[in-house]
């Protein structure tokens, strides 16, 4: 059993370390650091910031009583986190040959989920936040007790988190059996006056601070039985899991038949549909995008930044997401089916033009729910449209190059996780020239002809650019074919 | 459609992949590619559709070389992997895709794929299944299919024997001698297997460490015997 797993983990980095995605990336793997660092870095300074901040709001109780009420909203905040990563029945498969009963296999899977370095995570947070806040009761011990606890109930909220998700990759209905959970919970807090669920996380929380064993064999309890009920319904699944096929047959066909009119860059702009609409990848960017799109549109409606800068930001934002999502890994899904497009002719001039269109085509999406702070008064119609047209004629044409440098394939079908960070200097670069370059242009302008004078600019810079879109689109294309040699054999390297 | 190919070179590293000096494919011949595995038979076919770089030499389809121009691909057809097929779409609309790159419409796409119902066998149309849940074989017809769907002077295959059932290969045999006979279209196919290649090809380029080294035509009794013999699948007599 320790043998295979740490055979398992072996193999495991293995993959992780000779994925082509990341061996000939550098820049992602520097990335995925930073981002790491990023996020660490942003609980450090929760964590310092919460204890003050929970003195001054609740002068009756201490820091680490409130946050132990609310260590709930912590742990679903954590369980929704995880629905990203994959489960151990989906990496049973290559070991199901091998002379190894299916049950060990699984039980090192699970077992491999509990040190997963994720778990440790939120100790970023936590630690800081006991640090100023415990030790002065209960010293070091204190802490320890405090972040073993937290990592305890981590782990026994992912195995709770795990078997959610085992449950909804059967049928995705299934994942209403959170819902009883949650909803007997939420009963038992806002019921009048009981508060119950929140005293006993603070409780439990104390408990461990105080190296209370009940404590400890609560969460040993709660890990214990999560895990037997995960190994038991994981084992049973996984013949579901391995003659899973998805799609099967489609109940309705969308023919996008009015794109027919449009010619061969018609059937592209509908390829682009199919391409955003049957495949988990983008389906679930276009969807998160949207939901971040309507959060922004909301903030901006509800005058939630008061600085007009920031409104100008959100407003940019609120365009640019689409684009920034799927421009800037503009050829990274068709190296899917590179060798198909190439050995027909201009197909590629015309599927950028396709995608050009439909990506003009999506800005009504956040047009629309930006009208609604504009009805509100709180940015202004020639803001939001000068930040409309320059997106779509400055902006997309700056991540569109992106064409001729992307040489990555992005899989279709895999959670955001299992993709690899498929990341390269030119998109952090593209990425953060267009969210910043509009603002510095608007700046500049507003300095140079005021307000009105400046958003008149941008839109016309933006028409601009739009009606000039054939001529760079064939640069782009030239440009693309020039390199095609190269990209086609990154694209076949990394499918 | 005549190819050249005039010192046609490619290198991965140290090690030569594909090595030829001079070969033409003449107008109207059906050419099997053999050789073992690594022999530089899919190499050769990416570089005739340009689909690699070339580090010395050219491919010439008619009077154009293939890199210097696109035009080559209106009268050309190619499968060779999954990477040709558009996985998200079903049978049907990859059809339909690749006719409207050809200019031709819905109508005609349909009436093109009525002579092949036999090889289809009523499980590749109207299944409402994407391409990506089809069996391997169902996706290697798809693609066949759709290399055929222009009529193209030039039809190239790679394996194409490869997942199909007994009955699909005679019939994909069958289909590809009649296209041939049909349209005087100039084929190439790679295949491991023999029996196929030897039946349908009227010229036979046996390639080995990326050097054809044997050019064998016509194809007859002797011919067979000294592809058994190179194989060495003859009987241990």
């Amino acid at each position: 059993m320790t043998h295979l797993f740490f055979d398992i983990r072996k193999l495991q980095k293995l993959d992780e370390k000779r994925s082509p995605m990341f061996e000939k990336n550098r820049f992602a793997k520097v990335m995925v650091y930073i981002g790491i660092a990023f996020w660490a870095a942003y609980l450090v300074l929760f964590g310092v910031l919460l204890p003050s901040a929970f003195s001054e709001g609740f002068p009756g109780m201490e820091p680490y009583h409130i946050l132990n009420k609310g260590l709930l909203i912590v742990l679903t905040l954590d369980f929704l986190v995880r629905f990203l990563f994959p489960t151990p029945i989906q990496e049973v498969k290559p070991f199901l040959l091998l002379p190894v009963p299916k049950r060990k296999v699984m039980a090192a899977l699970l077992l491999r989920e509990a040190i997963n370095p994720f778990n440790f995570f939120w100790l970023f947070f936590f630690v800081p936040f006991a640090l100023l806040s415990v030790t002065r009761f209960y010293g070091l011990a204190g802490i320890v007790g405090y972040a073993l606890g937290v990592w305890l109930l981590t782990v026994m909220n992912s195995y709770w988190s795990m078997l959610i998700r085992v449950l909804k990759r059967q049928r995705f209905i299934y994942i209403c059996w959170c819902l009883p959970v949650y909803g007997l919970l939420a009963l038992l807090e806002f019921l009048p006056d009981t508060h119950w669920v929140s005293t006993f996380t603070m409780n439990w929380g104390e408990g461990f601070i105080l190296w209370n064993p009940f404590a400890f064999l609560g969460a040993l309890t709660g890990i214990g039985l999560m895990g037997f009920i995960n190994y038991k319904v994981q084992l049973r699944l996984i013949y579901n899991e391995l003659s899973r096929v998805e799609d099967t047959k489609i109940k309705k066909i969308s023919d996008y038949a009015f794109l027919d009119r449009y010619g061969n860059v018609g059937e592209y702009m509908r390829l682009e549909l199919k391409m955003l609409f049957r495949n988990k990848s983008p389906r679930s960017q276009f969807w998160s995008l949207i939901v971040i799109t309507v959060l922004f549109a909301l903030a901006l409606t509800f005058g939630l930044y008061e600085e007009s800068g920031m409104n100008g930001f959100i407003c940019l934002y609120c365009y640019c997401a689409f684009g920034l999502a799927t421009l800037s890994q503009i050829m990274a899904i068709e190296g899917n089916y590179i060798d198909g497009l190439m050995v027909r002719r201009e197909s590629v001039y015309n599927m950028l033009r396709a995608k050009y269109y439909v990506q003009c085509g999506m800005l009504a999406i956040p047009f629309i729910f930006c009208l609604v702070p504009v009805c509100n008064g709180e940015i202004t119609l020639s803001m939001d449209l000068a930040y409309l047209f320059f997106t779509a004629g400055i902006i997309f044409p700056g991540m569109m190059q992106m064409a001729v440098y992307n040489d990555k394939t992005a899989p279709l079908n895999t959670g955001l996780m299992g993709k690899r960070q498929n990341n390269n200097v030119y998109q952090t670069v593209i990425v953060v020239a267009s969210l910043t370059v509009p603002l510095l242009v608007n700046s500049g302008l507003e300095l140079l002809l005021g307000t009105t004078g400046s958003y008149i600019t941008m839109s016309a810079l933006g028409l601009a650019g739009f009606l000039t879109h054939r001529l760079w689109i064939n640069n782009i294309y030239t440009r693309f074919m020039a390199r095609r040699y190269r990209n086609m054999e990154g694209f076949r390297n990394t499918r | 459609m005549e190819i050249t190919i005039t010192n046609l070179k490619k290198i991965y590293g140290t090690r030569t992949v594909l090595d030829i000096d001079a070969y033409t494919v003449r107008t109207g011949e059906i050419l099997g590619l053999v050789g073992n595995n690594g022999a530089g038979k899919t190499t050769l076919f990416r570089l005739i559709l340009d689909l690699l770089k070339a580090d010395e030499g050219n491919v010439h389809i008619g009077d154009i070389e293939v890199s210097q121009s696109e035009a080559w691909k209106d009268t050309t057809g190619a499968y060779m992997d999954e990477s040709f097929l558009i996985d998200y779409l079903t049978p049907e609309e990859y059809f339909y895709f690749v006719g409207k790159m050809c200019g031709l419409d819905k109508a005609t796409v349909d009436e093109r794929l009525i002579p092949y119902e036999r090889f289809m066998n009523g499980e590749i149309l109207g299944q409402k299944k994407l391409i990506r849940n089809l069996s391997a074989g169902n996706k290697q017809k798809t693609g066949i299919l759709a290399a055929l769907l222009n009529r193209p002077q030039l039809l190239i295959l790679d394996e194409p024997f490869n997942f199909l059932d007994p009955s699909s290969q005679s019939a994909l045999r069958h289909l590809l001698q009649a296209y041939n006979q049909e349209t005087g279209a100039t084929i190439l196919v790679s295949s491991h297997n023999l029996t196929h290649t030897i039946e349908i090809s009227t010229r036979i380029a046996l390639l080995e460490h990326g050097r054809i080294i044997r050019d064998i035509a016509p194809i007859n009794e002797e011919a067979q015997h000294e592809l058994e013999s190179y194989f060495e699948i003859r009987a241990e007599e």
